[in-house]
């Protein structure tokens, strides 16, 4: 169970990170930067996978958010038209009455102390709200009060109410404090008496009532709701703005005999804004009634199923996170094993080139070995066969002529040999200088008889001028041996092979061997350079040889570039370094 | 000569040269080639006495397997040897479909040569 648990627990360990200390198979990775792999692949998943999930959480939220706006909408203006009707309806309520009274008693009678003390009394048992009742005549001298402020006889003249009241039949004032000190609302009848003259019908009444009815709509501590003058004075007390006549700061509203209803912030708190002109039939009041509704407040529904919608994402997000986390890590890791198995491989396979290189290089030496080695062979068998089959000493002559082939023969073979170490020798050094002209022509010694028994025609055009090199001797060496020996199993008997070597600037040289051979179809040339990949199907090509002179030229900082035309032949063209950097070579 | 009449054919003169003058040591009549034109040329003057051809594979002025068609239609009952450095067994193949009677590596064993011609004597048929 434990050992389960370590398995996979090492699947999504990021063993991948040790790539960078596999140096010697650093050059026969396909990917460079693991960490870049795996965080791009992490972002890409991540953006792919969060995206359509924060998209829809937005387009969520806004369309909860849209529904609830217009859900509190909906709610304020339902509180602001009932509370509205019900202000109306008080104010009608008690100009209805107070009309009725004015028609029904006329001045007489009204004038009347006694009278009018039995009408407020009347008035308060059926309607409430009524503090007092006067009449005044036409210069605004109050000629019968009836209540408990003792203000008879006081001209009221030059009051503003009295002076709108001769404006209009009916009046409703505002909320003011006047001669008595306690804020009440006036409302006046006005009525033509039999001789033309007019007279007026004021009570007063007690802002109480009006702010019991009003408070009777209010729900919850989230909810405000008063009455303001035009001039957005309080016309009875706010919990927001505070206490009667307090200059709000509401924008002064238009004129609009319907319910409205706006969003607008209260001490940087979202509201929502209801208001209606407060207006009975027969006349206009000047109250506006405002209901304010704390957004918040009103809210907190579907703030808890925000928080729950918004913990259920963070959640999913930390989930989809970790999984994509721990996927790619698994998948990074795959990839890095598989890509490691085929460095493994490719180093092992390029070992296994430079050991057949060297087979090749033997063949070609032993080839040219045989001959001289046959001449030994005859001639000494020939100084021999002098003694054995013929009795009379052979003269001096012969023997030294013959020993002197069998001498010459041999240094045919030193030089092939010394050739061979020189040649083998480079596999072990480094960086070292080289001259390319004398490098082709090693390589190619192993080639000549070749060449010559196959009517191949090698030319090579080197100019004296090239620099010497400075790079990997081994790995030049070896990529030469690759071509050449490739373009030789290319060509036809009798054709060409051209190897020129060029300075393209101070820093680069140019090495180009065309052949005249079979060429390769086109739609394999751009599979030449992959390992495996053999365009010598009935013969025994490996398909590592251009894969690795590919690899090689790479690893000495070059680049290499074929083309191809089937049937008419093949040309490689490599550019190198002429100094290779100590850093640059694996 | 006694034994017959051995061509050798080969560009290395003095490989040459000395295998001659061994073959004659042992009784043989030997010509020497130094290409394939000569050989060819020779062949056609001695056709019926030739017993055997040693043919080196690199020559210069043609192959060693064209020497070979030639000389088969010439007279395809001449035993030819192949005696070569390079052979490789592509071409060692390619000589025995052409008719070759053997295909000997460069160096050669003398002693193997006289085997070879005295068998080849013993059988004249082949």
């Amino acid at each position: 169970m434990l050992k389960k648990m370590l398995t996979s627990m090492k699947s999504i360990w990021p063993e991948f990170q040790k790539h960078k200390q596999d140096v010697h198979l650093k050059s026969f990775y396909t990917f460079t930067d693991y960490w870049h792999l795996w965080t791009m692949s992490i972002f890409i998943l991540v953006v792919t996978a969060l995206s359509p999930l924060c998209i829809v959480t937005l387009i969520h939220y806004q369309l909860i958010q849209k529904s609830v706006d217009s859900e509190l909408n909906l709610r304020t203006e339902r509180l602001t038209s009932n509370a509205k009707r019900s202000t109306t309806f008080f104010m009608k309520e008690r100009l209805d009455a107070l009309i009725f009274t004015v028609n029904e008693m006329g001045y007489e009678q009204l004038t009347e102390n006694d009278m009018l003390a039995e009408i407020l009394k009347n008035l308060k048992l059926g309607f409430g709200g009524f503090s007092d009742l006067s009449v005044f005549d036409e210069d605004g001298a109050q000629v019968a009060y009836a209540g408990p402020f003792n203000i008879k006889g006081k001209n009221y003249k030059c009051q503003p109410w009295f002076l709108q009241s001769l404006k209009k039949k009916y009046f409703i004032s505002e909320v003011f404090t006047g001669y008595r000190d306690v804020p009440h609302i006036i409302i006046a009848v006005k009525s033509i008496k039999p001789d033309k003259s007019f007279f007026i019908l004021r009570a007063t009444l007690d802002t109480e009532r009006l702010m019991e009815t009003l408070t009777s709509y209010k729900t919850g501590e989230h909810t405000d709701i008063f009455l303001v003058n035009h001039k957005g004075s309080l016309q009875t007390p706010s919990t927001n703005y505070g206490n009667i006549f307090t200059q709000t700061d509401l924008k002064i509203f238009n004129y609009s005999r319907t319910t409205e209803v706006s969003m607008a912030t209260y001490q940087e708190v979202p509201v929502i804004l209801g208001h209606s002109f407060i207006s009975t039939d027969m006349v206009d009041t000047p109250f506006i009634l405002v209901v304010q509704k704390k957004k918040a407040g009103l809210m907190h529904v579907w703030l808890k199923l925000r928080r729950n919608f918004n913990w259920t994402v963070g959640i999913s997000v930390v989930l989809i996170v970790l999984v994509i986390t721990f996927a790619s890590t698994f998948m990074t890791n795959r990839l890095y094993l598989i890509d490691k198995a085929k460095a493994e491989t490719m180093l092992q396979m390029e070992q296994n080139q430079q050991l057949a290189s060297i087979g090749q290089l033997a063949a070609g030496v032993a080839h040219e070995i045989n001959n001289p080695l046959a001449v030994i062979n005859q001639t000494a068998g020939y100084v021999k066969d002098l003694y054995s089959f013929k009795d009379e000493p052979r003269s001096d002559a012969e023997i030294i002529e013959n020993i002197d082939s069998i001498l010459e023969a041999v240094d045919r073979c030193g030089t092939i040999t010394q050739q061979l170490l020189g040649f083998v020798r480079q596999f072990d050094i480094k960086i070292k200088k080289i001259n390319l002209q004398k490098l082709v022509s090693d390589v190619l010694s192993f080639h000549k008889k070749e060449a010559e028994y196959r009517g191949i025609n090698v030319t090579v055009s080197i100019p004296d001028t090239i620099p010497d090199m400075e790079t990997d001797s081994g790995k030049l060496q070896q990529i030469l041996v690759n071509l050449i020996n490739n373009a030789f199993q290319a060509v036809d008997e009798g054709c060409c092979l051209d190897i020129i070597g060029s300075q393209i600037d101070t820093k680069t040289i140019e090495i180009v061997i065309q052949d005249t051979g079979c060429g390769i179809p086109e739609d394999r040339l751009a599979k030449i350079h992959e390992p495996f990949f053999s365009t010598k199907q009935d013969q025994m090509g490996t398909g590592l040889g251009l894969s690795i002179t590919y690899g090689l030229v790479k690893k000495l900082g070059g680049n290499i570039s074929v083309q191809s035309t089937e049937g008419v032949g093949t040309c490689f063209t490599i550019t190198l370094p002429v100094k290779i950097k100590e850093g640059e070579l694996v | 000569m006694e034994h017959g009449n051995v061509l050798i054919v080969d560009d290395e003169k003095k490989f040459a040269d000395m295998l001659a003058k061994r073959t004659e040591l042992r009784g043989y009549h030997s010509e020497v080639c130094y290409d394939g034109r000569t050989a060819l040329q020779w062949i056609k003057k001695h056709v019926d006495s030739v017993t055997l051809i040693l043919l080196d594979l690199q020559l210069p002025d043609m192959y060693g397997t064209e020497v070979l068609t030639r000389i088969k239609e010439i007279n395809p009952a001449i035993p030819v040897i192949i005696l070569t450095g390079h052979g490789t067994e592509r071409d060692q193949q390619k000589c025995e479909r052409l008719g070759a009677y053997k295909f000997m590596h460069k160096p050669l064993d003398i002693d193997k040569l006289m085997t070879i011609l005295e068998h080849i004597r013993e059988t004249p048929e082949c």
